[in-house]
């Protein structure tokens, strides 16, 4: 108990907690509202002020839990990426076969997820282009995150043989990643499904795989 | 009468040239607008101003910003065209060689006006209700010369057999606009993109390329 600060024990410490608690539900109604709006509308449509009513709140509730609506928008991306990237990192994880295998079920899980939701993909890409340097720093920390699982499924197809130790990584990497988000494109203006994506993944993955293999 | 038929005739004609006028003026303006503020800065308003117009007349000839940057990006195509023209009769080298000076061209192009293109990527995924205004990739002319060179590479052997060509120019071309991240971000110069794209190129190509 001696490394527990007195004040945290003081009788004043309980209305402190309840108002962090507050905080956090606001902001996790703001968050949810947000994401749903968001989707609906696109990130243009989608007010601040329409956000905060959804969320049952007033307009400056927004802007005392989020410096702006790209700051509301960006956390949204960054809790959706994580999610994401831990279901990935579980399907790696478990996916003992060859390299092509485990990038197609890994990604594949990527598309199924967004499909859900394909507008807030949309709205992410074309804000992304154009945003803050602060918000380009988050959206690649969330890139990074699958990147670096896509980067260990080829680091170990390496050691397994499957791919040529002189290959190099990143620009594979890059290039495997691009390929994958490219498609998106489909699903969004040619209605390609979770099969039709999968199956065009399966086709350029097959191309570079072939560039490297040994 | 004859000379008020007439009248009534030209009278349409100066209707349909004086359209014209004012779609060449808002292309214009919309055009050093969006290379100047970027196509989120410019407004349908701004872009009026600039082109002398009312901002009503805007609307008679575009239903929306993205229509408008639609038509200036369609309007650029014949400048790259008439730069593809040129390099055709030049093309020399292996086949990588040759895909990498085709998209060498295309970055020195894009990028004397980067955020023009930039803008026009992102439009690409930008939220509409129904059918994209923009369709991305779709250069015709662009595609049309990858193929020629590949299957140039199928007759000479350079390219395997039964390779998959359209999905290493899917591929090709996936990076290529992805590249532009990197300029938009990250300040890469044109020298700096075509680098990146020839090592995207060459890696690629041994997925299609004869052992």
């Amino acid at each position: 108990m001696n490394h527990v600060p007195s004040h945290i024990l003081s009788a004043d410490a309980r209305p402190l907690t309840r108002r962090a608690l507050a905080k956090l539900r606001t902001r996790k109604a703001l968050l949810a509202a947000g994401k749903r709006l968001f989707t609906e509308r696109g990130y243009a449509e989608a007010t601040v002020r329409d956000i905060a009513r959804a969320a049952g709140m007033s307009t400056g509730a927004v802007f005392a839990n989020f410096t702006d609506k790209s700051d509301l928008f960006g956390e949204i991306l960054a809790n959706d990426n994580e999610a994401l990237s831990e279901t990935m990192r579980q399907i790696a994880d478990i996916q003992k076969r060859s390299v092509r295998e485990a990038l197609l079920v890994v990604l594949a899980a990527g598309y199924a997820f967004h499909l859900k939701q394909l507008p807030l993909l949309q709205a992410a890409i074309s804000v992304s282009w154009s945003h803050s340097p602060e918000d380009e720093a988050r959206s690649r920390a969330g890139l990074r995150r699958i990147q670096s699982i896509i980067e260990e499924i080829l680091h170990r197809g390496q050691t397994a043989g499957e791919i040529r130790k002189d290959a190099d990584i990143d620009l594979i990497v890059d290039m495997i990643c691009t390929a994958y988000r490219s498609n998106y494109r489909l699903a969004a203006y040619d209605d390609f499904d979770l099969d039709a994506l999968s199956q065009r993944l399966e086709r350029q993955l097959d191309v570079i795989l072939n560039a490297v293999k040994v | 009468m004859g000379r008020e038929c007439e009248g009534d005739v030209s009278l349409s004609g100066v209707r349909v040239a004086r359209k014209q006028a004012t779609r060449e003026r808002v292309l214009a303006a919309a055009r050093d607008l969006f290379v100047e503020q970027g196509y989120e800065g410019a407004t349908i308003r701004m872009i009026a101003e600039r082109a002398g117009v009312a901002t009503g007349s805007v609307f008679t000839t575009f239903t929306s910003k993205l229509e408008i940057l639609r038509a200036v990006m369609e309007e650029r195509l014949d400048g790259l065209y008439t730069e593809l023209d040129n390099l055709a009769p030049h093309l020399r080298g292996s086949i990588a060689d040759r895909l990498c000076s085709i998209m060498a061209v295309h970055y020195d192009f894009e990028m004397k006006r980067p955020r023009l293109f930039t803008a026009y990527l992102a439009a690409n995924f930008e939220w509409t209700d129904g059918a994209p205004v923009i369709t991305f990739g779709n250069n015709p002319k662009l595609r049309g010369m990858l193929r020629d060179v590949l299957n140039h590479g199928l007759s000479n052997g350079e390219v395997r057999a039964g390779a998959d060509i359209e999905t290493f120019i899917e591929i090709v071309l996936s990076a290529y606009a992805m590249n532009y991240r990197r300029a938009a971000q990250e300040g890469y110069s044109p020298s700096e993109l075509i680098g990146l794209m020839d090592k995207q190129i060459s890696l690629a190509f041994r997925g299609v390329g004869a052992p």
